[in-house]
Parts: structure tokens; C-alpha cells; sequence
């Protein structure tokens, strides 16, 4: 029986709890005590060591882009607003620090726990789009390289589709991507030293 | 039926005892409803004792489905629970009190016992609601930290006894062991099932292929005219531990359940609580709680402030008749209701290394 997403243990963690002193605070510092995970609360100016923290709560209605050692939306942990105005602006400004989950002020007996699960997951999962995307994007970028490469080798007596495999078979047995495959076979070209090779066609 | 029996025996026997002793600066009047079992019942009548009568601690709930319909109403009229089951934990209100077990100290060392002596591979039976999916669940993170399979999960509704196709899957899947979350009268045909299928084949005795259970106690065991003898079970008490420990008697009585001791010491608490509240009924429970001990028939306790569940011993039992057989006691485990202090190693031991092919 297999299962995607393990309850994770969430013991030792730090959350840091950006909030002015505000019975929100002790709400919120009281669950996460009995969950296992150490509250830090600050308000306005972070601690030097917020960036190791592992969870933010941070206040949607008081907060401001200039708190935080990192860009808008950029905090290096999973973030949940903790909402009282329901102002559009204010929750416009907490999407844009990129959000992961919220609470709504004021917090009563229960809801940080599924608010750190639901945080964590949908951080973890912003953050492994986001790296594909990347990957992706290089690759898109390597199109006209491959296009290259394929030309280069048919040059030498081949068609377009068994230029188009000998590339796929060069770049696994050098064990990297099509693209830089693509990308070194260009290279030689260039400097005129792949006639000597006669690993390439 | 018989757990609320039992929990209900608790409390009155603790009220009574309170009342009786003459250095008591308070008297408990008990204000009772029932719910009868009925899920629909239990937040209007735990709104009608907060608003209808002066009376803001509530001590009841069996399952964790009743726990969940109460707390909002407590929740609301400032009122406290004082909840004296076992249960799956993850949980952690500061309107309720839990004064019996969570996972940590019932699941977590159940399985790291039977699976270091029976083996890894479990099949998880529950009753279809929060007690058995929860309990379950860590079950399967357990199974597979100690290196072993889930072989099988399956859930009936509450009150089906309709368990042949367990059993048969259960005689396919010969695990090393069997975790029993069903409860009440799905659990007896499952346990009557069961020693049946043992008697066809020698490998589902109690010997080889138990049955575990963390609710399983005294309170239902003479019920049962011995069909779950030799099986497991895990709680803070029982009678006749109790008993060759010299643990503390409730008032005058041996508490014949870990029921009927949860919900003696919850009101033995509450009592402690309100007298030294000076007049005030509605007591500051996390001061009250903290640096405390309090007598109680699991020995001298304490409630963890933080989370207001208590430090509790753990016994590990053998069912023999209408009794459990100590096989192993720790005196006090403190209270983990997330598992955020669970550690793997510990639980199970050291795992070697296997190779993957």
C-alpha cells in the first residue's frame, strides 16, 4: 500500500511568529507549543536567524515587504498569513509574499497544525514546479542548439532522423542531457576538432 | 455501553469519595445526561448542562466522534472537558483534559513490542470513523519504520458484525500480527471469528498471530467468556497490575478499569483544582496544572500543561479471562499527542542495513 504524503514529524521545527504582541501570539505560540514546535515571536524586525527558521506566520494587516531579509514572496520557508481585515488590499499584499496557507484572526483552540501541514505541502510543491520550470525553460531555450547539432551531423552523410538518434545515443553514453550533448557537438564544430573525432559520425 | 458504564462508575465513585471526606473544602453535584450513544445528542446536551444548570465541567464522551460534536459547545460557553478514553491523539485543546492515553503511550509501544517479537507485517482492522482511520494511520508509519508490510486495511461500519471476508483475507495474508481498532459489537464477532479461524488453523493462535488492542480492558473482557485470551492489549492500568504493584486504591475500591481510573482521577483532579481555586468554578487550568502531582489511581500523575494530557504508565498486557496479565510496566510515560518526540531508533531498535535488489 503505498501513500504520497507522509503526516511529517514536525518536533524540534521553529516557526517564527511576525505579529505585534496581540493575544494572537500566545494562541498561536500555545499550539505549536503542544505540536512540538518552538515559537519565535517578533514584531516589527526580524531575528538575524529567520532565515533558518522553518515555518513564518507573519501578520497580513500590519506587514509591510521591508520586514523581511528576503524579496516579496520569496521567504525561503513556508509562509502562512494570519488574517484580520479581510481588506482586498491587504490580502492582495499577502499573496504576493506568496502565501501557503492562511489563518483568519482571531485564533482560537485549533487550525495552526493543519495550516503548518497544508503550508508545508503546498511550499514543497511551489518549490520542485518551480526547479522543473527552470529545467524546462533551459531546455525550450536549447531547441536551435539541437537543431544545430542535428544539421552538423547529417552534414556528414546522414538523414535528419539517424542524425536526430545519434545525438540521443552520444548524449547517453556521455550520461547528460540531449541538450548538452547538442550543445558540445556544436562546440567541436566551432573549433573545427570534431573531424578528428570518430565517435561522431 | 460498558465503557460508558464504567466511566460513568469512575466518576460517581470519585464524587463520592470527595463528598465523604471531611476535609474537602467543596461537594460535587453531578448534573447527568445521555446521550444514549446518539451522535446527534451529545452538543445539545452538553449545551443544555452549561447553560442549564451551574455546572461548567463536563466529564464524558467514548468516542472521539462525540469528543469532536462536544468541544465546540464547550468551547463557546467557556466550559471544559474532562474526556477519559484512550484516543488517536493530534489533538491538544485547552478546553478539554485528557486523562487517558494518547498514541505515544499506547499504539507507539504496542507495535515496537510485538513487532520486535512476532515480526513487522500488520493487518489493520478499524471501525469506519476517526478512532480507527487515525489510529490506523500512524499504524502504517509505524509497519513500515520497523521494516515490515501492511498486508492488509479494512473498516466496518459501527455495529456491522458481518467479519467473514476479514477473516478470509486475514488466512490469505498471514500477517505476523493483527491491530484491532473495531469497536463494540463488530469487534466481538471479530474476536469470536477469529478463534474460530484458530482452531481450523494452528497459525492464527494468540501465540503466533495476535490480535492487539489499545481500548481493549476489564470493563469488556468478562463479555467476552474468554474468546480473547493469550491477544494484547496497552493501557496506563489494569486492575490486577494494580494491584501486585500496590498501586493507590480509589478511595476504598480497586478501579476494575482503566476507565473507571481515568474518570476517577479526572474528577479526583478537578476537585484538587476547584478547592485550591478559592470559590472560583472556573479554574486557570494551566497554572493549576503546572509544578502539580496528583494522587490517583494510576499512582501520583501529573497533567503536562502544555498540552493537558497526562504522564501515564504504560502496561503492556496478556488477556486471561476476565483479566489482563502484566507482561511489561513503565511507570510514567509523559504525554506526546503529535509524536513530535517519536523516534524510529528507539521504538524499534537499531535496523541493519538489507540489501535491494
Amino acid at each position: 500500500m503505498k501513500r504520497g504524503f507522509r503526516i511529517p514529524n514536525l518536533g524540534g521545527a521553529t516557526a517564527l511568529i511576525v505579529h505585534r504582541p496581540h493575544g494572537v501570539v500566545a494562541a498561536i505560540a500555545r499550539q505549536l507549543t503542544a505540536i512540538g514546535v518552538n515559537a519565535v515571536d517578533c514584531w516589527p524586525d526580524l531575528p538575524s536567524d529567520a532565515l533558518a527558521a522553518d515555518f513564518l506566520f507573519f501578520d497580513a494587516d500590519l506587514g509591510h515587504d521591508a520586514q523581511f531579509p528576503w524579496a516579496p514572496g520569496a521567504a525561503p520557508m513556508p509562509a502562512i498569513a494570519l488574517i484580520g481585515s479581510e481588506a482586498p488590499g491587504r490580502i492582495e499584499w499577502a499573496l504576493n509574499q506568496n502565501a501557503d496557507a492562511h489563518l483568519l484572526k482571531p485564533v482560537g483552540n485549533a487550525g495552526v497544525y493543519s495550516a503548518l501541514l497544508i503550508a508545508r505541502r503546498a511550499f514543497d510543491a511551489r518549490k520542485r514546479l518551480d526547479a522543473e520550470i527552470v529545467d524546462l525553460r533551459n531546455r525550450v531555450a536549447e531547441r536551435h542548439t539541437i537543431v544545430q547539432a542535428v544539421t552538423l551531423l547529417a552534414s556528414r552523410g546522414l538523414d535528419d532522423e539517424q542524425a536526430y538518434a545519434q545525438l540521443r545515443a552520444l548524449a547517453m553514453s556521455w550520461q547528460i542531457s540531449m541538450e548538452d550533448a547538442a550543445r558540445r557537438v556544436v562546440a567541436w564544430s566551432k573549433e573545427g576538432t570534431a573531424g578528428d573525432r570518430t565517435d561522431i559520425a | 455501553m460498558l465503557l460508558s458504564n464504567a466511566c460513568r462508575d469512575g466518576a460517581l465513585a470519585a464524587i463520592e469519595d470527595i463528598n465523604a471526606d471531611p476535609a474537602s473544602p467543596i461537594e460535587i453535584i453531578a448534573v447527568e445526561r445521555d446521550p444514549q450513544g446518539n451522535i446527534d445528542r451529545y452538543a445539545p446536551l452538553c449545551e443544555d448542562i452549561l447553560t442549564n444548570s451551574s455546572a461548567c465541567h463536563v466529564v464524558g464522551c467514548i468516542t472521539s466522534w462525540s469528543r469532536k460534536e462536544a468541544i465546540p459547545v464547550v468551547e463557546k460557553h467557556s466550559g471544559t472537558l474532562w474526556y477519559t478514553c484512550p484516543y488517536e491523539g493530534f489533538e491538544a485543546n485547552d478546553r478539554v483534559v485528557y486523562t487517558h492515553a494518547c498514541p505515544n503511550q499506547h499504539l507507539v509501544p504496542l507495535i515496537g513490542w510485538v513487532a520486535r517479537r512476532y515480526g513487522p507485517n500488520g493487518f489493520l482492522l478499524g471501525s469506519n470513523y476517526i478512532w480507527g482511520w487515525e489510529t490506523n494511520r500512524v499504524a502504517r508509519d509505524l509497519i513500515a519504520d520497523a521494516g515490515g508490510e501492511v498486508l492488509g486495511e479494512r473498516y466496518l461500519a459501527l455495529g456491522d458484525t458481518d467479519v467473514a471476508r476479514l477473516i478470509d483475507e486475514i488466512r490469505a495474508t498471514r500477517p505476523s500480527f493483527i491491530l484491532n481498532n473495531l469497536i463494540g459489537p463488530s469487534s466481538y464477532a471479530f474476536l469470536e471469528a477469529y478463534a474460530a479461524l484458530g482452531r481450523e488453523d494452528r497459525f492464527f493462535t494468540p501465540e503466533s498471530c495476535p490480535l492487539l488492542s489499545c481500548n481493549l480492558t476489564e470493563a469488556e473482557l468478562p463479555a467476552l467468556n474468554g474468546v480473547a485470551d493469550g491477544h494484547l492489549v496497552v493501557g496506563p492500568y489494569f486492575r490486577k497490575a494494580a494491584e501486585a504493584n500496590g498501586w493507590p486504591l480509589a478511595g476504598k475500591r480497586r478501579c476494575a478499569s482503566s476507565f473507571e481510573a481515568a474518570a476517577y482521577t479526572a474528577v479526583a483532579i478537578l476537585a484538587d483544582v476547584l478547592a485550591t481555586a478559592h470559590g472560583s468554578r472556573q479554574a486557570d487550568l494551566q497554572a493549576a496544572f503546572s509544578g502539580r502531582r496528583f494522587a490517583s489511581p494510576y499512582g501520583t500523575v501529573s497533567v503536562d500543561p502544555r498540552t493537558q494530557h497526562m504522564a501515564l504508565p504504560v502496561v503492556i498486557g496478556r488477556i486471561a479471562g476476565p483479566d489482563v496479565e502484566a507482561l511489561e510496566i513503565t511507570p510514567s510515560v509523559a504525554p506526546d499527542p503529535y509524536l513530535s518526540r517519536y523516534d524510529r531508533t528507539l521504538t524499534f531498535g537499531r535496523q541493519t542495513l538489507r540489501v535491494v535488489s
